[in-house]
């Protein structure tokens, strides 16, 4: 126990004797290490602020959208906009399920659009979410004051409204709204009620600019459309989930007139299913940056053994003398050994806090979301030990080989 | 020659040899020695470079071994011991002293003397302690624990190296030119010493091109091309003491206590 604390004593000791060298050889470790924490606090992040998004909206939901998305070449033609599947959602696709459907609580109808809305003299460009009555409850729609549109303004098409928070504020300032008239692309629309503020999503956008109306008046009034963006159904309990996924995809299909051997013309998701994939997809962004900063932590090894090489030659007096006075080499070897250990841990632990450092930063000065997770730091720690183990072998092998005789006679 | 049955022998070398190979050339460096050193005795080696005096001071420290012949050391063969059981040997038997100090140069006295102890397992923190203090008495350097070898004089460098030989309480001292690169007078202040210590029981092998400093010893071995080519008993042999006392001082005394 004595050897080993006197080998980190004298580790340290030789660092410090080199302070600007040892720096510039831990660099490498600081931003490789510094690197990898950061990125994957900010890939955590941004999986747990979609997650919770994803989950905001509501739980055990099945999304339905417009279009085939299993089949691949369909991908171009959606974007150039000749897809007649675009329009393959109704509101009476709606009807029908929660018509026939044994195994939902409900579904909603959803059209997202980008409209300004005015009040007097004043404009703002909102985000325009028309649903049904059902969208209170399956999107999670938290009403303030007033209440939300009823089934009946649904059917009639009413000119109502309820707004969001960023909305009020632009608009009103501290004016109530409530019964108030505003114009949303030119036409009236009377305010029956406020939304509850939900803040920012993933992306940073303002969730509360936005304003809620039945999906009919935007379908007959402002757009002029008779289909619908996606449908919104929420299933009984989580159980049952696949079966309702199912259930749906058959009443879809009759209600289409689809024949056997025809493929759907929408897709059916759960919500788990949009989670897997978003997951998938911050796990490859945090793999792809990890991956880099490995590359990162590789070289900075490699200044480490660069490092660790010289120091041996710099001090092979200093090994004649211990040799002389009773050291093996395997005390030789566990003193470098340790050096070049101290040397990547040291450079690991500052790049965690520098990693630790960006990532607050991160978190309070722009949109993206940050977690540090205790994971990534015990991976970043393990990382810089093998580091330091792995390109110090050699060296201290080295260091330990010597022939004290000739390491005595060395200037 | 020194009878050594009663194992009243430190050092029982016979016939030992060590042949060296340059490139294609064969350098035979010793080339049968036979030494033998009782306890208690203060021994020197001279000879000419190249007369395999390092050669034998190397195998006799354990830091070699030879091709032929044997050595015991304290009783002890080992002349075919591996390199971590010579490690152990060195630690334990051998203290040495070299021309050029060889201390650490970032570490104290009170470090440097410490270290064999850092490299052999027994002894508490307390004996350590109470060891490293004895060694420091010894060589009168009380007061000067702190300091680095960058602080310390030639004389007193030297003082620490020969603290750091005793401080494991070896079998044998050994000394290669230690007066080497010091004046005559802190020379012979550091032959005082080796006296001082030889008087309380240590055994102690000098290696010099010094006669001045052979003469402080009991007996003179003359190495010559690989072998002993005379042995000499000095009767009566300089004393350090009595020469400092005749001495102009270049270096002040460090402590009185010697």
């Amino acid at each position: 126990m004595k050897r080993f604390s006197e080998s980190v004593k004298i580790a340290f000791q030789s660092l410090a004797a080199n302070k600007l060298r040892a720096f510039l050889t831990m660099l490498g470790i600081i931003i490789g290490v510094g690197a990898v924490v950061a990125m994957m606090s900010i890939g955590y992040g941004a999986q747990e602020s979609v997650i919770s998004s994803v989950q905001g909206i509501g739980s055990n939901l099945i999304i339905v959208t417009p279009g085939n998305r299993e089949e691949e070449s369909h991908g171009f033609e959606q974007m150039i906009g000749e897809d007649k599947d675009r329009k393959a959602l109704t509101v009476n696709d709606v009807r029908t399920i929660e018509r026939e459907a044994t195994l939902l609580n409900g579904a909603a109808p959803a059209i997202l659009n980008s409209s300004v809305v005015k009040y007097l003299n004043k404009n703002q460009r909102v985000t325009v979410y028309a649903s049904s009555e059902k969208a209170e409850f399956i999107y999670n729609f938290e009403v303030d004051k007033g209440n939300f549109y009823t089934s009946s303004d649904v059917l009639n098409s009413a000119n109502v409204v309820l707004v969001g928070q960023t909305v009020i504020n632009k608009l009103f300032g501290r004016i109530d709204p409530m019964g108030k008239i505003i114009k949303i692309d030119g036409k009236n629309f009377t305010i029956i009620g406020t939304i509850k503020p939900k803040g920012t999503d993933q992306f940073g956008n303002d969730q509360d600019n936005s304003v809620t109306i039945p999906i009919t008046t935007a379908q007959n009034k402002l757009y002029g459309i008779d289909y619908v963006n996606m449908i919104i159904a929420q299933s009984k309990s989580e159980d049952t989930m696949k079966q309702a996924s199912y259930e749906v995809e058959r009443i879809l299909r009759r209600a289409h007139n689809l024949a056997p051997d025809e493929k759907n013309d929408f897709t059916v998701q759960s919500q788990t299913q949009l989670l897997d994939i978003l997951g998938t997809i911050t796990s490859i962004f945090t793999i792809t940056i990890s991956s880099i900063a490995g590359i990162a932590l590789l070289v900075g090894g490699i200044g480490i053994m660069n490092i660790m090489l010289v120091s041996v030659t710099e001090r092979t007096r200093e090994i004649g003398i211990r040799k002389a006075v009773g050291a093996k080499n395997k005390d030789i070897l566990l003193q470098f050994l340790t050096e070049s250990v101290v040397l990547s841990i040291t450079g690991g632990i500052l790049g965690i806090a520098f990693a630790v450092t960006v990532s607050v930063l991160l978190n309070n000065f722009t949109i993206l979301t940050t977690n540090i997770s205790a994971f990534s730091i015990i991976l970043a720690l393990t990382f810089s030990t093998v580091v330091g183990l792995f390109f110090g072998i050699y060296p201290a092998m080295r260091a330990a080989r010597l022939n004290p005789i000739e390491a005595l006679r060395h200037e | 020659m020194e009878d050594c049955k009663e194992n009243n022998c430190i050092i029982d070398i016979t016939d030992i040899t060590k042949t060296y190979r340059l490139g294609k050339i064969e350098v035979r460096a010793l080339r049968g020695i036979d030494l033998k050193i009782r306890k208690g005795e203060f021994i020197s080696i001279m000879g000419p470079s190249g007369s395999g005096k390092s050669t034998l001071m190397n195998i006799i420290g354990c830091l070699d071994t030879p091709d032929g012949g044997s050595y015991f050391l304290d009783n002890t063969d080992v002349s075919q011991l591996k390199d971590s059981n010579l490690a152990d040997i060195r630690n334990k038997k051998i203290g040495f002293v070299f021309q050029t100090f060889n201390l650490l140069s970032r570490s104290n006295t009170i470090s440097n003397i410490e270290l064999p102890l850092i490299y052999s397992k027994r002894g508490s923190e307390k004996t350590r302690k109470a060891k490293i203090y004895e060694s420091l008495k010894a060589v009168g350097l009380i007061g000067w624990e702190k300091h680095k070898p960058s602080e310390l004089s030639g004389g007193q460098r030297q003082r620490v190296a020969i603290a750091r030989a005793l401080v494991n309480d070896p079998a044998i001292i050994l000394a290669d030119e230690p007066t080497g690169n010091l004046d005559s007078v802190t020379g012979e202040e550091i032959m005082s010493i080796f006296q001082n210590l030889n008087r309380n029981g240590k055994t102690i092998l000098l290696v010099t091109h010094e006669l001045d400093i052979a003469r402080h010893t009991n007996r003179i071995i003359y190495l010559r091309d690989g072998l002993i080519s005379n042995e000499e008993s000095i009767e009566n042999p300089i004393n350090a003491d009595q020469m400092l006392a005749t001495m102009p001082k270049l270096e002040d005394k460090v402590s009185k206590s010697i």
